[in-house]
């Protein structure tokens, strides 16, 4: 084992300058693979840790004795919403909240810091006076706020308190109140389907990424032991055993990977701060939610494995045979299976798509389950097409340039597909998100300046006239209006405050409103379009990292191995040039040779991406075409742009003369 | 035999310097029709490098090379590789075939740079694969083939484009000796049937032997001055 590892460590240090080129070329591939995959664990875990720092907040019934009262509400601030959890006593051992030190005595307000600054900065007449106290009691710890811009109250009361009895609704919302409940302990489970919502979407964008990333950092620990192959060809005939070469490769690959998951690691902690400012669900993140936690070594750990273990599958030829690499002679073609199980994923999706939608959580595993199958039926019959594609260019071709380009393809599908796999994954994102991306038309933007309580019909006239004498002074029309609730199960009755001014004015009137009936909050439409409205351009955040993401390991990875086929290949690009070949056949050749099976396997890739969408169609619309359309541009501009990268590379290793048998 | 023919190829006072090495130091040599000429000298002699000066493949530093009277070492690039590309051919120890293509289409590859249709020059090709004694392999792939077939597909693939001149850099070094012997036969037959004139670079004296004259390089200077006796 030492003298593997000591002959790997000399063979890398050894490998001279293109033999670092080459492993340098692969420890950015892995870095590169590992800083995003720490992005997609991580933000699976910022989106678990918002989920649990809202879930107490929702209080769910006491199976034993009860010890404390718990109220949801959520009232209103220039438009941002207010979290209100109120909580009573019922015996000395109320459990403490998170976030806090201590159960809250009655009348003390305990604030998350947003919420605390803002008390400050804004009049007492439009923030401050709708709590007991105007200035905070104390400050919400992390445990206790979703996010860094997150405002919310922990207000105590006496048990006999009447906001502590009276039953919680208020004309808008449905999802972010709670009546009071007796409660032995805080609710774990996330309570808000929108929470949901969010960690299911969260989900599907991880697979989206992860997929793609792990067949890129594949590509990179095949990339080592393709430059390897012939040395280790070499070795094998000198009579090491398949241990042995084994050991020496992977030994070679894992070093480099490690050495590369460190890197990565090192990026994605250089890059956390801007990605904290990647505002989803109403804020900002915290950077210790978006770091992965516990899960930071475990991808540590199994990076340099997995690298390990493609390295060692990539392998499995050398050590079949010692003469396998060695000479090169016509390769199987790759077997219909390759599209049959392509085909067999589109159809069974196409055979439960359409219920997937009722299926509820699921329908979102299978769901995931089937993105995943994509991208590996992608990935299967990508190499498939790549060489017939090649079949075709070689057959049909009259200039040197297509049947170089042809004749590579068929020769080895599986690399030339690696060059186009990632932009072409792309295409699959681009195409399912292209559906998900409603048009702003399709949300309705109420009101924000139309203030409703609700109220029992009896009392409605009496509460009206209490409001106006608490709006005396504000340009304020207090009126009792008759409607749908907010369930569409009923009319109910509201009195409605129309304020006719600033967003200020408007706070002034909640203030004033506060607690007129208790239980009941004042809010406008516009309150509870929010969380909607929140969640089109969530959706579009989402989808624009995503396709940031995808974009940036596609061409990463169509650079990288744009360039290691060169070094791959120098000894017949010197041999040519030699010979007279002009460099710009030889680029031309390159060119196609990427070209001709990303322009076939993108659009499929799209195609395919688009079917898998429908289900979840919402609008196609503007912004759908706008996302194909940069597809196109970014994804071929980028792709002929990172080709162009290796050009001098090109013409560096065709300027020495001399063939070498290196 | 040796009756003087006119010149072909001819290098003039040729200089080459790598940094303080001096490679060549001041060789004169010329190369008649369909003559065949050896270059031979031991390792780091500057054998090889007087066969790139020759073939337009590196600039010497100082000195000429004419070929069929014209300079062609103050050529730019792309017209050296021209020259190269047509009126030269080439036959390495190895790697010189592209393992992608099969025997025929490495063959005809040289003409459809040169701008002649697919068929046409694929057509073109098969017609070296007899006399060659290649006849049968000519969808095989490079790996396919034994060292001694691949090097005559090189040979033909070196004759294809009717060259005038045909450099090769130690043809025969990764062959048994009767292979080898096999293959520089046909090099040498194969090159002077077609009015081509050969200079081959080798440090076997066996190949050296199938050659008209024998030059030998030392120091970066010629022993037996050119025209000489073998």
């Amino acid at each position: 084992m030492r003298t593997t590892l000591g002959l790997s460590w000399r063979l890398l240090r050894g490998g001279g300058r293109r033999g670092l080129l080459g492993s340098l070329l692969t420890l950015a591939a892995v870095a590169v693979s590992t800083g995003l995959l720490l992005f997609a664990v991580g933000a699976n875990h910022a989106f678990a840790a918002r989920s649990a720092a809202d879930a107490w907040r929702h209080p769910a019934k006491a199976h034993g004795t009860p010890t404390a009262i718990e109220a949801l509400t959520t009232d209103g601030v220039r438009g941002k919403p207010v979290t209100v959890v109120e909580l009573a006593a019922l015996s000395g051992d109320a459990p403490v909240p998170p976030g806090m030190k201590r159960f809250p005595k009655a009348g003390e307000v305990w604030t998350s810091p947003a919420l605390r600054d803002l008390m400050r900065t804004l009049p007492a007449d439009q923030l401050s006076q709708r709590f007991p106290t105007r200035t905070p009691t104390g400050t919400l710890g992390r445990a206790a706020v979703a996010h860094p811009g997150e405002l919310v109250a922990v207000v105590g009361h006496a048990a006999s308190d009447p906001s502590m009895t009276a039953a919680r609704s208020d004309a808008m919302a449905v999802d972010n109140v709670a009546s009071p409940t007796r409660i032995d302990r805080y609710g774990t489970g996330s309570q808000s389907s929108y929470a949901f919502v969010y960690q299911m979407l969260a989900a599907i964008a991880s697979v989206l990424m992860v997929v793609p990333l792990l067949v890129f950092g594949g590509a990179a620990a095949r990339l080592t032991v393709a430059r390897r192959d012939q040395r280790l060809a070499a070795l094998r005939l000198v009579g090491a055993t398949p241990g042995q070469v084994v050991g020496i490769t992977t030994a070679e690959a894992v070093l480099t990977a490690a050495a590369g998951a460190v890197l990565g690691t090192v990026l994605f902690a250089a890059a956390l701060p801007a990605l904290t400012q990647i505002t989803i669900g109403g804020g900002t993140w915290y950077a210790s939610d978006l770091w992965p936690g516990v899960w930071t070594p475990l991808v540590l750990l199994a990076v340099p494995v997995l690298v390990g273990l493609s390295a060692v599958v990539g392998l499995r030829r050398v050590v079949v045979s010692p003469l396998g690499v060695a000479r090169r002679a016509t390769p199987p073609a790759l077997r219909a299976v390759r599209p049959l199980a392509f085909l067999a994923i589109v159809i069974a999706f196409g055979l439960v798509a359409g219920s997937l939608t009722s299926f509820g959580r699921a329908g979102l595993v299978i769901l995931l389950v089937f993105l995943a199958l994509a991208f590996i039926g992608i990935n299967l019959v990508g190499p498939w097409i790549v060489a017939l594609i090649g079949r075709v260019a070689a057959g049909t071709a009259r200039g040197p340039a297509r049947l170089l380009a042809g004749r590579r393809l068929m020769d080895d599908p599986r690399s030339a597909w690696r060059t186009v796999a990632g932009i072409a994954l792309t295409g699959f994102v681009a195409g399912f998100l292209a559906l998900l991306n409603p048009s702003a038309a399709m949300f309705h933007h109420g009101s924000a300046n139309r203030l409703e309580i609700l109220v029992p019909s009896a009392s409605a006239e009496h509460v009206a006239s209490a409001a106006r004498d608490r709006l005396r002074g504000l340009p304020a029309k207090v009126t009792v209006e008759q409607r749908e609730d907010a369930a569409g199960e009923g009319r109910v009755t509201t009195v409605r405050a129309a304020v006719d001014g600033a967003p200020a004015d408007v706070d002034r009137a909640r203030t004033a409103l506060t607690g007129l009936v208790p239980g009941h909050t004042a809010t406008t439409p516009a309150d509870a379009d929010q969380a909607s409205t929140g969640l089109l351009g969530d959706l579009r955040t989402g989808a624009l990292t995503v396709l940031g993401v995808s974009f940036l390991i596609a061409i990463t990875s169509a650079g990288i191995t744009g360039a290691s086929a060169v070094l791959d290949r120098r000894q017949t690009y010197a041999m040519l040039r030699l010979a007279g070949t002009p460099l710009e056949v030889l680029d031309r050749a390159r060119r196609q040779e990427t070209l001709i099976p990303l322009a076939v396997m993108g659009g499929g890739s799209l195609l395919t991406g688009l079917f898998f969408g429908m289900p979840f169609a919402v609008d196609f619309g503007y912004s759908g075409a706008l996302t194909l359309a940069g597809f196109l541009v970014v994804g071929f501009g980028g792709i002929i742009g990172a080709g162009a990268l290796s050009r001098p590379l090109l013409r560096a290793v065709t300027t020495d003369p001399t063939p070498r048998p290196d | 035999m040796n009756v003087p023919t006119p010149s072909v190829l001819s290098g003039t006072g040729l200089v080459k310097a790598f940094g303080p090495a001096v490679a060549l130091d001041g060789v004169d040599l010329d190369v008649g029709r369909a003559e065949a000429v050896a270059i031979m000298g031991p390792s780091g002699s500057g054998k090889s490098t007087l066969l790139h000066c020759l073939a337009g493949i590196m600039r010497p530093d100082r000195g000429e090379v004419r070929l069929l009277g014209d300079r062609i070492d103050d050529l730019g690039e792309r017209r050296r590789s021209a020259l190269r590309r047509t009126r030269f051919g080439f036959v390495f120890q190895f790697g010189q075939l592209l393992p992608e293509l099969p025997a025929d289409e490495n063959v005809a590859l040289p003409l459809m740079l040169g701008g002649t249709g697919r068929q046409e020059a694929v057509r073109a090709a098969r017609a070296w694969f007899g006399p060659l004694g290649l006849a049968g392999l000519e969808g095989r792939r490079p790996g396919e083939l034994s060292g001694g077939q691949a090097q005559r597909v090189a040979i033909a693939r070196a004759l294809v484009t009717r060259p005038a001149v045909v450099f090769a850099d130690e043809p025969t070094g990764a062959l048994d000796q009767a292979t080898g012997h096999d293959t520089m036969r046909l090099l040498v037959e194969a090159t002077r049937d077609n009015g081509a004139s050969l200079v081959v670079v080798t440090h076997d004296p066996g190949v050296a032997r199938w050659c008209d004259r024998t030059v030998e390089v030392r120091d970066g200077r010629l022993l037996v001055p050119s025209p000489g006796a073998a």
